[in-house]
């Protein structure tokens, strides 16, 4: 019967207990909605980065990170390739030949990567295909044909079909250099990335990097990227590669870039730190409520008092009445946050406005709401230890009084 | 109006039971209730100047008894009653009930020995508003750990008892005045008390509802042997009480027994 009179008590003011009811409702789907949209952001930003740049794990040599050297390459690399082509967790791979250097316009010259790519595989790896804005990706059967991010043309003034030099040392030191025209120009959502890097063909860059007498030789290989099929079985793919091929260096995102591995850690607290300061924010409101209920129920807490309920149970009443307050904001909280998450995940949060801004930060400006399953029970066991936490002092109070103080006369 | 003998209640396994550390044997001296007031004094000083509300008050009610306690306001029957109901502790002086100093109790056990052993009438009624007549009666059995099966045949029972078997599914404010005092006398029998503490009970009421509540008390008094202790002002309720205490500035000035029973 506690439990039905609990119940009954919150249904005593009913304005008093819907307005708490509501703020519950809005607090949770405020949580809910800044946990989604902060979740999906960073899904975004990480997605991204693996799409575009990272990927799941890279192969390099051992030192080609710190010397960037082009002679520096994949090997032994026939081998790789099918290994990696055997191996069913990987999706897919790309190769790439790297070289850095600088392009020329007549209009000036910036320091970039050339990142030289076998079309077909990158564009199973990369998004790049996808981010095509103008003109076209690499057509089959042409030569020198460069892709260069819209931010990078802006600063170097050429648009699609100018013409840029591409200067960097060859794989004897000298120094060599290559015309091409721009086929297409992308943009990744990614600010530093796209004004960083050109993208051309393996084949033409593989040229370039042999001497003259030395063309035929196969293109070298600086960089193999590879998405897993399950980003959960990438460190088993990590270490199988790494058995397998002890002398190159093989590592995943999280390595690559610790920054991610941050974000990631963060999309897991940031639903708690939202929860956190808007169950603070509710908790004060509960108490006042709460202590409302029980100050003009002095008398009648005394009269309980009197026949014989102990303290005990005042207590656990007054707990049992502010949990099944706040819980009962919960259903419509809940609902209302996982719809406004499911509607923004279909549908994306267009920030377009602030795209400029948030371009340079390498995020994107379509958000995809995001939300783990077990941020609702989270959700829902916060609301619980926010309403005991708040019925503690109501609750003492109600057990604090002297039964003949309370109802004044027998 | 015919009302069920009480059935047995002693020895009845509840979950529990008894509480608040009192043995069976002073359950028995306590059925044998002899409520006992040895040279009892309250003083209030929670003002400027203390004010004596009860003096050296000697007072011995026996088992079955109808007593009514009259005096002018301020002469001290609140306290008296508060005192020996274990709501307030005398400044000084012994207060006894069925032989348990009461004084002594934990405020935790003085609540269970309430409990089980005193049931409130109060001048306003004081039932619980969320929950109807027959939850009200339910209530006090609830927590005694009664099982539901028992609570709800005993409540039926005393719902009957007060004449309100068909208004057992009402709630307080679906009630008169004269019908919620009944659920309040049938609250106070549920827990099968020693005796019942009734403050003022028809102060509020018309005469035809006091009258009834009356009737059903004195009835309650002389086929069950139930204790009643009231407090009162009421000419009717002093007419039909066989013991009249009266207080004056927080002494007993008089204390009649009449030779008549009650009807």
């Amino acid at each position: 019967m506690l439990p039905i009179l609990a119940w009954r008590n919150i249904w005593r003011n009913p304005t008093r207990s819907l307005v708490v009811i509501l703020a519950i409702s809005m607090g949770i789907w405020a949580a809910l909605f800044m946990s989604g949209f902060a979740t999906g952001m960073i899904r975004d930003y990480i997605d991204s980065n693996i799409s575009n740049v990272v990927g799941h794990i890279q192969i390099h040599h051992p030192d080609y990170a710190r010397e960037k050297d082009v002679r520096l390459q994949v090997d032994p690399l026939p081998g790789l390739e099918a290994f990696l082509a055997s191996q069913a967790p990987v999706r897919a791979y790309s190769a790439r030949t790297l070289a850095t250097g600088m392009v020329s316009t007549a209009n000036g010259s910036r320091g970039i990567l050339i990142q030289g790519v076998r079309p077909d595989q990158e564009a199973v790896v990369s998004n790049l295909r996808q981010n095509i804005r103008e003109g076209t990706y690499f057509e089959e059967g042409r030569k020198n044909q460069i892709l260069l991010g819209q931010p990078l043309a802006e600063k170097l003034h050429v648009k699609l079909r100018s013409k840029v030099v591409l200067t960097f040392q060859d794989l004897e030191g000298n120094i060599t250099n290559g015309a091409f025209r721009i086929v297409g120009l992308f943009n990744s959502g990614n600010t530093p990335f796209d004004e960083s890097r050109v993208l051309v063909q393996a084949s033409d860059l593989g040229g370039l990097l042999h001497p003259a007498d030395q063309t035929g030789t196969p293109d070298p290989v600086h960089e193999i990227v590879l998405l897993c099929r399950d980003p959960d079985s990438l460190v088993a793919v990590q270490k199988s590669l790494q058995t397998a091929f002890p002398r190159l260096l093989i590592e995943n995102y999280r390595e690559l870039a610790p920054e991610l591995e941050l974000y990631e850690s963060q999309m897991k607290s940031v639903s708690l730190i939202y929860l956190t300061i808007i169950m603070l924010a509710l908790i004060f409101g509960i108490i006042n409520t709460m202590m409302m209920a029980v100050l003009e129920r002095f008398r009648e807490l005394g009269m309980l008092m009197a026949i014989g309920m102990n303290k005990g149970r005042i207590f656990s009443m007054i707990v049992m009445e502010t949990v099944l307050l706040s819980l009962a904001g919960a259903p419509l909280g809940l609902l209302l946050g996982g719809l406004t998450i499911h509607y923004f995940n279909v549908n994306g949060l267009d920030l377009s406005a602030f795209a400029k801004s948030l371009n340079q930060y390498g995020m994107g400006t379509d958000i995809r709401f995001d939300a783990d399953p077990g941020v609702y029970w989270q959700t829902a066991m916060m609301l619980v230890v926010t309403a005991f936490l708040a019925s503690l002092y109501p609750a003492w109070k109600a057990i604090r009084l002297k039964p003949v103080e309370a109802i004044r006369k027998l | 109006m015919t009302y069920a003998p009480f059935k047995d209640w002693e020895n009845d396994g509840r979950k529990g039971a008894p509480r608040g550390g009192l043995t069976s044997n002073l359950k028995n001296q306590i059925i044998m209730a002899v409520i006992k007031l040895d040279k009892v004094s309250k003083i209030y000083d929670a003002g400027k100047i203390p004010v004596q509300a009860l003096d050296q008050v000697n007072l011995e009610i026996e088992r079955g008894e109808f007593t009514a306690i009259v005096g002018p306001s301020g002469s001290g029957k609140t306290t008296l009653l508060n005192i020996i109901g274990g709501l307030d502790r005398p400044s000084s002086g012994d207060i006894e009930v069925g032989g348990v100093d009461v004084d002594q109790l934990s405020d935790n056990k003085l609540i269970d020995f309430r409990k089980d052993h005193i049931g409130f009438v109060f001048q306003s009624y004081n039932l619980i508003p969320v929950l109807t007549a027959l939850e009200n009666v339910e209530f006090v059995m609830l927590l005694q750990k009664r099982s539901r099966k028992e609570r709800l045949e005993r409540a039926r029972e005393l719902l009957q008892a007060v004449g309100l078997e068909d208004k057992m599914d009402k709630r307080p404010s679906e009630l008169s005045g004269g019908q919620q005092q009944r659920v309040a006398v049938a609250r106070a029998l549920a827990p099968k008390p020693s005796f019942i503490l009734a403050d003022e009970p028809t102060a509020n009421l018309d005469s035809t509802s006091a009258g009834n509540l009356l009737d059903i008390m004195a009835k309650l008094n002389a086929q069950e042997g139930i204790t009643f202790v009231f407090s009162t002002h009421d000419p009717r309720v002093i007419e039909r009480a066989r013991r009249v205490v009266t207080l004056v500035d927080g002494a007993i000035a008089s204390d009649v027994r009449k030779s008549e029973p009650v009807q």
